[in-house]
């Protein structure tokens, strides 16, 4: 289903010229956290699949390259405030 | 369901507060798991919790392909188990799964697609799976409608053709199934939310749900699209899965003239004829992950477009309806199949993707076994939630998964 994307530099655009990116998953955990294979897995890998409202990255591939975060209802598939 | 007509599995159950198994989806996953656990393990205090209808999901949402051309050795021998099951089950379940092996033709657009058949095929055919490389002549020779000279944007190379894989009615399947599991005793409670997953030390005890609690030691998740927002609210267990819808529609009835399934990566369009005539088309997913049912313009454009150029006598003929379906897929584009790790008694069966339906009846028999005597079976231990952080991903897919309009 498609959806519209506002990138912080080009406005509201068709979801086609973006690339989703993945859930938002906070900042980088520090190396040292990571050299746990549970905890780099759970920050690569692993997914909330949230039924609802989820913040999330994408990136205006088509466009002017920014990536950035929103926020998006997952049951209506439409961009939230 | 329908009327008057008295329903195949039986009148509604009466809900009981305890079972041996409870199995959280009602779809063929869920279905084949009642159904093996009950015929070959004796097991027939087990409930199905299905929160809308049975086969509602992907198990009435798939394009009904079977075949088994995957590329990896864990991967094979289970969707080759799962193609010679259709007609075992035909008999068994006394039921007409309208299983017709016409083969499956993917096509290949250049060498390189080739080289990677050639993988591919070697790699099958190890497993002792009918499955050979074809030549632009053969392809002709098989689909006479394709067009195979130079004027489509991706002209036809070659391909790999596997006359054992075919279609399966998927309707037929979920009915099949659910009259046998009733008739063993299985008890399919429609209309009925999962809420929560009780455990204690370590172990499950109940699953609650709002027709009432169930106490039991075992549940199942096959829920399918929703198997990881369950396994991640309800045990706090997260799954690599990312949700993405795939759209799929048939076009108006019309003559026979396509006898095998065909598919194209390069396309990414998949088409075949069902019985009634109809060409039944898929595409591929959604670029982000979403839990609607619906389907846009886009894809149908895409989908006319694909079709008209590789199939030309296709063009002009009108869609005649289209759905959606939720695919759950993984980063490796394996399943992930598992137990009693890290809590007792808790099994997944999901990740399934756009694969799930071809593996529904063997995965089914697996799963039986494992819930039934607790250990996993050898054919499932690679598709273990752990490889992930072992970093022991399969080789399904020939690059990493980014979820974009390339794949």
């Amino acid at each position: 289903m498609s959806v519209s994307i506002t990138c912080p530099v080009c406005g509201k655009r068709k979801g086609y010229e973006f690339r989703f990116g993945g859930e938002d998953k906070g900042a980088k955990p520090e190396e040292s956290v990571l050299a746990d294979p549970a905890a780099w897995c759970d920050y690569v890998h692993m997914n909330e699949c949230r039924a609802g409202v989820q913040k999330e990255w994408w990136c205006h591939k088509d466009g002017c390259g920014t990536w950035f975060c929103i926020k998006r209802d997952t049951v209506k598939n439409i961009e939230v405030k | 369901m329908f009327g008057r007509k008295k329903r195949l599995w039986g009148e509604k159950p009466p809900f009981r507060s305890d079972y041996d198994a409870v199995i959280i989806g009602g779809g063929l996953h869920g279905l084949a798991t009642a159904y093996f656990l009950a015929t070959r393990h004796g097991m027939n205090s087990i409930a199905v919790i299905e929160k809308r209808y049975i086969g509602y999901g992907g198990a009435g949402r798939n394009t009904a392909i079977v075949r088994a051309n995957q590329r990896t050795q864990e991967n094979l021998p289970l969707y080759k188990e799962a193609l010679e099951l259709w007609p075992v089950l035909t008999k068994e379940l006394d039921f007409n799964l309208m299983f017709y092996n016409c083969g499956n033709l993917n096509l290949a657009h250049s060498e390189a697609a080739m080289k990677a058949m050639r993988l591919q095929v070697s790699s099958a055919r190890f497993q002792g799976i009918d499955i050979r490389l074809v030549d632009r002549k053969e392809c002709k020779e098989l689909i006479p409608a394709l067009d195979i000279s130079d004027r489509p944007r991706y002209p036809v190379y070659g391909g790999m053709f596997h006359p054992a894989g075919g279609i399966v009615r998927h309707d037929a399947v979920v009915w099949g199934l659910a009259k046998g599991a009733a008739k063993h005793g299985v008890h399919i409670h429609q209309g009925t939310e999962v809420r929560a997953i009780c455990t204690e030390k370590g172990k499950i005890v109940s699953v609650d749900t709002d027709k009432g609690k169930i106490n039991t030691p075992r549940v199942l998740n096959a829920a399918g699209a929703y198997s990881a927002a369950i396994s991640g609210h309800m045990l706090g267990i997260k799954l690599p899965i990312s949700v993405l819808t795939i759209q799929a529609m048939v076009t108006q009835p019309l003559k026979p003239l396509l006898d095998h399934v065909v598919s194209s990566g390069m396309y990414h369009c998949y088409a075949n004829q069902t019985l009634k005539g109809e060409i039944a088309t898929g595409a591929h997913m959604d670029p982000w992950p979403n839990y609607t049912n619906q389907n846009s313009a886009y894809y149908i454009k895409h989908q006319a477009e694909a079709l008209g150029d590789f199939l030309p006598c296709l063009r002009g003929v009108k869609f005649m309806r289209c759905w959606a379906g939720l695919a759950d897929m993984t980063p490796d584009m394996a399943p992930i199949m598992d137990g009693n790790d890290p809590v007792e008694g808790y099994y997944t069966d999901c990740g399934w993707g756009y694969f799930g339906f071809k593996s529904s009846t063997v995965t089914g028999k697996y799963m039986a076994e494992f819930m039934a005597k607790g250990e996993c079976p050898e054919i499932l231990k690679p598709f273990t939630l752990r490889r992930f952080e072992n970093h022991r991903l399969m080789g399904e897919t020939a690059a990493l998964v980014n979820y974009s309009p390339d794949n």
